[in-house]
């Protein structure tokens, strides 16, 4: 179930980069090459038919340049501005998602970004962008 | 906060008051940003705190009621975009004011309302302007 979650959060993740970024060049990347220093766990919990979180990690440079490109000044710090901007962009990820599973009659619902401190690194999806990488660990489960 | 012309929905009105709301939000980001004491910053934050509670409002009723007007099947959706977004800007300018003017309340916002606003105009509006022009509504 987890595993095939994976393709409509990869691809959200890529129509938002392109509709709010600009971004058009993705990769693929093993979540080896995400660089932890510094980096913004956005957790988004998950309700309804399909329950958990799915946790986005946008390591430092690219919360960075991703906010330069929306606002166009120069940051240099992932202080509550940058952490707010990325959260709000995790959000509008997800809530994609459950619209496009809504159509196959999995309705669910979001509950507001959470920073996380630190978390146990599971199996995680990678993006490469000219923004830098964002990985997506999706931890979803059929609601009993 | 740049304005990109393929933003622009055809529609004059609600083209221009976008247009207005990135001016206003990328002044009060300028203002979040630069390097000048809090309390120098303060009367521009209330007065785009101001700003946000009646013109935002003024629009998303704008954008609604054009919505209607070419009978957007998606209305209903769009309007609780907007009113879960007028309800969270009412709500951090109530506890801004009972927080004594917070800094990182406000820091938040702003970092919130900059992804918001792309994303609101750069996908959400154009599922309207492409409707009208698809199901032949009136760009008027």
């Amino acid at each position: 179930m987890t595993y095939n979650l994976y393709t409509p959060f990869l691809e959200a993740t890529r129509n938002v980069f392109m509709l709010m970024l600009d971004l058009s060049d993705f990769s693929d990347c093993p979540d080896t090459a995400l660089d932890n220093d510094g980096e913004l766990d956005i957790s988004i919990g998950v309700t309804g038919d399909l329950t958990g979180e799915v946790i986005y990690r946008f390591p430092r440079d690219t919360s960075l340049n991703i906010v330069k490109i929306m606002s166009g000044m120069e940051i240099d710090a992932v202080d509550e501005f940058v952490t707010s901007a990325i959260s709000e962009i995790a959000n509008i990820i997800s809530g994609n998602v459950l619209t496009e599973l809504a159509k196959d009659d999995l309705n669910c619902d979001i509950l507001p970004p959470v920073l996380k401190e630190s978390s146990d690194k599971k199996t995680s999806y990678c993006i490469k962008t000219s923004a830098g990488n964002v990985c997506i660990d999706v931890r979803l489960n059929r609601a009993e | 906060m740049l304005w990109k012309d393929r933003y622009e929905l055809g529609v004059p009105l609600i083209d221009s008051q976008h247009k207005e709301l990135f001016k206003r939000v990328d002044a009060f980001l300028q203002t979040l940003r630069e390097s000048s004491s809090w309390d120098e910053k303060l009367q521009r934050v209330n007065e785009t705190l101001d700003f946000m509670n009646g013109y935002v409002v003024e629009h998303f009723h704008a954008e609604e009621a054009y919505q209607k007007n070419i009978g957007y099947p998606g209305f209903a959706a769009h309007k609780k975009i907007h009113d879960d977004m007028v309800s969270y800007v009412l709500h951090v300018t109530s506890e801004f004011k009972e927080k004594g003017f917070d800094e990182q309340l406000i820091q938040q916002l702003g970092g919130k309302l900059l992804a918001w606003l792309i994303n609101h105009v750069a996908a959400e509006d154009q599922r309207i302007s492409a409707y009208a022009k698809n199901a032949g509504g009136r760009n008027s």
